[in-house]
């Protein structure tokens, strides 16, 4: 009985082993000769829309397969690059991760000539960076719970954020996953007006954080943790992603956004060094920039398109939910990219230096 | 008979052959970025030695460490000689139960904390309805928050260990413990205590080095003090391509880890306790 | 008798409070994931099965359900051969080195995985193997033979050798006496890694976004890309259904054992 068992179990073990090492060690073929393009996004919804509205319409009209992948993440870039295995393309990602990738130079300089010249006008120049062109455009605004803060009622400033006793309960900020702190945000808290804080006073900005220390409930990871907790008034205002605020409140969740004094930064396209796709790469930038496509995008995921064309296809009041219409936008402020950006002589740049003081920081409690 | 016995060592070769390849070969490449950049140098050990926020993020995974073994330790015994104990049909039941929390994704189930232990969760909302709290305790974003969440997930590799070796404890040795006149309490502290050492010294050991490396948990449900040296090493490897750094702390981490392993070792006679010395 | 059920009353007590401890944040998802707004949510606002649905319509959730479990048997196995032989080698076998040697099969659980998913791609970048499941397993394999190694050293040390002894001197060979009693004697600790080298594999992220790629995301890979952004409360059905298959599975097997033992 016994032997009888072993040998079944021994049958089925085998028998499972060779099911699945079967498939597993096929050699990949070399891409760039299979017509096909790989790019890597943050997920989520706005990948999903990607996917439908972009992706799939690009593959119908050139016949080129578009693969996605998740997450962008820049080591596994650098890794890519260093190891001569460049399996990604495109990437649509944040400012700070495109700095640093760009430091290390692990990304192919951006020819805007290969772009539609009507296209790039329609782009405001300051999302037109040489490695990286704006997609779509997030904030970090002030987002609260609206059980705690009815609408009218709610802090419409960051002044009003760091102040407990006008507005009590708990705050949460971000910490890690490739934001730098909130330096600008703290200065406008302390006073400074919107369009003076560049170049930072980053003294008196780490001061105006000190103050905040106290009343942080929980510094969050991740743009859904933040949404979370403040839909469940365990914070009852934060400084995350408005759009994300926007879906949580037309899906029923207690929270909502308010777009004063927010910092405004673009997610974007840019392409991996030694991509061996480079000119099909340019191409489907192109037709993701196109303005009617992004205001289908923005329709689906309420972030801002970065082609000012975009919005002659959305309503009024498709556009009012949006961080980049007109109305919006002037009451928020650009995220500067050459102060955070430039290499000092040490080779670090102050995305480098403030980052590791953010954690230095932190952990000193 | 040494000669058989140095056989069986043999065994231990295909495990080193695959470690050699999959594991000591890719950090070994690791350890050589920490000294050179691209010329040899020191400034990522000076860089450590300099800023006192590395040893402080040591000494709170450390901490963290160190209560969630002990608290493990402490749920976990209990339960897993309950599992001795029951009927067949009772423990398969238990084991199931014990491996509910591995099914979960842990961003969801920092979700399912936040409804439990969070401000106005179902733990403060009890405890101020019975009248024992007046206002909400902070029982999430602090050392307790990180003690549940990683105690939580941890706990299986507590109980299995332990599970393992009670099983093989002769309850004979107990019945005659009792049939010598001993109660059963003495026959529990002086008997099972003692041979089912072995198993807590694994559970501990293998609880303990999980918790080490785990940053995940500790950054959805701590606060800034129980920040990890695994989570900035996180941070230099993926946000700042600082390899070099991130590399060093790793260095760091996994020598304090192996100092400690080696004066406990040698304080407690973890050796003998595990049975290991028997020749 | 009443004191000496006293103490077994306290100890169900006790055990019932740690079950209690295990499954409530569980069963806290369960009951969000009949949640009917498109929001997590707790007490659900309006009930459905809508995340269910969602679930068996997506080719995507569906394959990479698939390649984990794939990825994880495949790791089982191997981690399971390779632990249990390295820990009787450990125990049971003489060297000098043997504390230095168990100290440094132990070491990968201490060591990062982000550190180790770096160094990993680096080895397998030339090999063409990045981004395909082979890559997962080779890495998963690492990360879970550490964990075997442990329970099943644990078991050994308390089963004694004499029965070994006995073997050998009625004239086994010392591989059919590994074979056919030191393995059978530790048989339910190996059962237990083999579970945990499994569960490792199965939930792990890191290594999964290093070494997979757009033809290998693996069920955790692609919750987590769902939930940088927005937690997408099909992840609670996904729980849910995993909480259930795995302990029916469960369940099942272990009665199934004691049914062909009674026979």
């Amino acid at each position: 009985m016994a032997i009888k068992r072993r040998g079944f179990l021994a049958g089925v073990g085998a028998g499972a082993g060779m099911a699945a090492v079967g498939p597993f060690f096929h050699v990949r073929p070399a891409r760039a000769d299979k017509g096909e393009l790989v790019v890597v996004s943050w997920g989520g919804d706005y990948d999903d829309a990607l996917r439908e509205l972009v992706g799939e319409p690009y593959a119908k009209a050139t016949g080129i397969k578009v693969k996605f992948d998740t997450p962008p993440e820049n080591a596994k870039v650098k890794a890519m690059v260093e190891a001569k295995n460049v399996s990604w393309d495109i990437l649509l990602t944040d400012i700070p991760a495109v700095l640093s990738l760009a430091k290390d130079k692990l990304l192919e300089p951006l020819d805007y000539g290969a772009l539609d010249k009507k296209l790039v006008e329609a782009i405001p120049a300051g999302l037109r960076h040489p490695y990286a062109v704006g997609q779509r455009i997030y904030a970090f605004n002030i987002v609260y719970n609206t059980k705690a803060f009815p609408k009218g009622k709610h802090p419409t400033t960051w002044a009003d954020v760091w102040d407990a006793k006008k507005f009590p309960g708990g705050r949460t900020f971000n910490f890690r996953g490739g934001i730098a702190p909130q330096l600008e945000i703290a200065l406008i808290a302390d006073g400074v007006a919107m369009d003076k804080v560049y170049p930072l006073d980053v003294e008196r900005a780490w001061k105006s954080m000190d103050r905040l220390k106290p009343i942080v409930s929980k510094w969050y990871v991740s743009h859904a943790e933040a949404i979370q907790l403040i839909a469940a008034g365990e914070a009852v205002v934060g400084c995350t992603i408005g759009s994300r605020a926007t879906s949580a409140r037309k899906a029923g969740g207690a929270v909502d956004v308010d777009y004063n004094q927010g910092k405004v930064s673009p997610d974007n396209w840019c392409l991996v060094k030694d991509s061996a796709n480079k000119k099909v790469a340019l191409d489907f930038i192109n037709f993701a920039l196109d303005p009617k496509r992004q205001a289908e995008v923005s329709k689906r995921v309420p972030y801002g398109p970065s082609n000012k064309d975009a919005f002659a296809h959305l309503t009024p009041a498709e556009a009012a939910d949006l961080n980049t219409a007109p109305d919006n936008i002037k009451k928020q402020f650009w995220w500067d990219v050459a102060w955070w950006g430039t290499p000092g002589a040490d080779g670090k740049t102050e995305r480098d230096r403030q980052a590791e003081r953010y954690a230095q920081w932190m952990v000193k409690g | 008979m040494r000669y058989w016995r140095s056989r069986e060592a043999l065994l231990v070769l295909p495990a080193l052959a695959v470690y050699a390849l999959l594991y000591l070969y890719p950090l070994s490449r690791l350890g050589v970025w920490s000294v050179f950049d691209p010329e040899p140098t020191l400034k990522n050990y000076r860089q450590l030695i300099a800023d006192p926020v590395y040893a402080k993020a040591l000494l709170n995974t450390l901490e963290v460490s160190f209560w969630v073994t002990v608290c493990a330790l402490g749920l976990g015994y209990p339960l897993a000689y309950l599992m001795t104990t029951v009927s067949a049909r009772a423990r398969v039941w238990l084991m199931a139960l014990i491996m509910v929390p591995f099914w979960t994704s842990i961003l969801v189930r920092s979700f399912a904390w936040v409804v439990i232990l969070g401000t106005n969760g179902i733990v403060n909302k009890t405890l101020i309805v019975l009248g024992l709290i007046e206002a909400p305790v902070r029982l999430l974003y602090n050392l307790i928050g990180v003690e549940i969440g990683m105690v939580h997930v941890l706990l299986p590799f507590m109980i299995f260990p332990l599970y393992g070796v009670m099983t093989q404890i002769d309850p004979a040795l107990l019945r005659a413990g009792r049939s010598l006149g001993a109660p059963p309490w003495r026959a529990f502290v002086h008997i099972f205590l003692p041979l089912s050492l072995p198993g807590v010294a694994a559970g501990c050991v293998l609880v303990f080095l999980m918790a080490v490396g785990f940053y995940i948990t500790p950054a959805l449900l701590g606060g800034p003090q129980q920040i990890t040296l695994a989570t900035l090493i996180e941070m230099q490897v993926s946000d700042m391509l600082n390899w070099g750094f991130g590399a060093t702390l790793s260095v760091l981490l996994v020598g304090a880890v192996a100092t400690l392993f080696v004066i406990f070792t040698a304080a407690l006679g973890l050796d003998r306790l595990t049975g290991t010395g028997k020749a | 008798m009443p004191s000496a059920r006293l103490p077994r009353i306290v100890l169900w007590l006790f055990c019932g409070l740690v079950i209690v401890f295990l499954v409530a944040p569980i069963l806290v998802i369960v009951i969000a994931s009949f949640n009917g707004t498109p929001f997590l949510q707790f007490p659900p606002a309006s009930w459905s099965l809508r995340w269910y649905v969602r679930f068996f319509a997506s080719e995507r959730w569906y394959e990479a359900a698939l390649l984990s479990l794939r990825v994880a048997v495949v790791v089982t196995i191997a981690s399971t051969a390779l632990g249990t032989l390295a820990a009787i080698g450990l125990v049971r076998g003489r060297t000098r080195f043997r504390a230095a040697l168990e100290l440094f099969l132990v070491s990968p659980m201490v060591v990062p995985v982000i550190v180790m998913a770096v160094g990993l791609y680096f080895l397998l970048a030339p090999l063409r193997l990045t981004g395909s499941a082979a890559a997962l397993v080779l890495g998963h394999t690492i990360v879970a033979t550490p964990i075997v190694i442990v329970i099943v050293a644990a078991a050994l040390r308390l089963s004694d050798g004499s029965l070994e002894l006995a073997a050998r001197s009625l004239g086994a060979t010392w591989w059919r006496t590994v074979r056919y009693v030191t393995v059978p004697q530790v048989a339910p600790a190996i059962g237990a890694a083999a579970a945990f080298a499994f569960l490792t594999s199965f939930d792990e992220v890191v290594l999964a976004v290093f070494l997979g790629g757009p033809d290998a995301t693996t069920l955790p890979k692609r919750m987590w890309e769902s939930m940088r952004f927005e937690i997408d409360p099909t992840l609670t059905a996904i729980s849910t259904l995993l909480t259930v298959v795995a302990t029916v599975i469960l369940a099942a097997a272990q009665l199934a054992r004691r049914a062909e033992e009674r026979s």
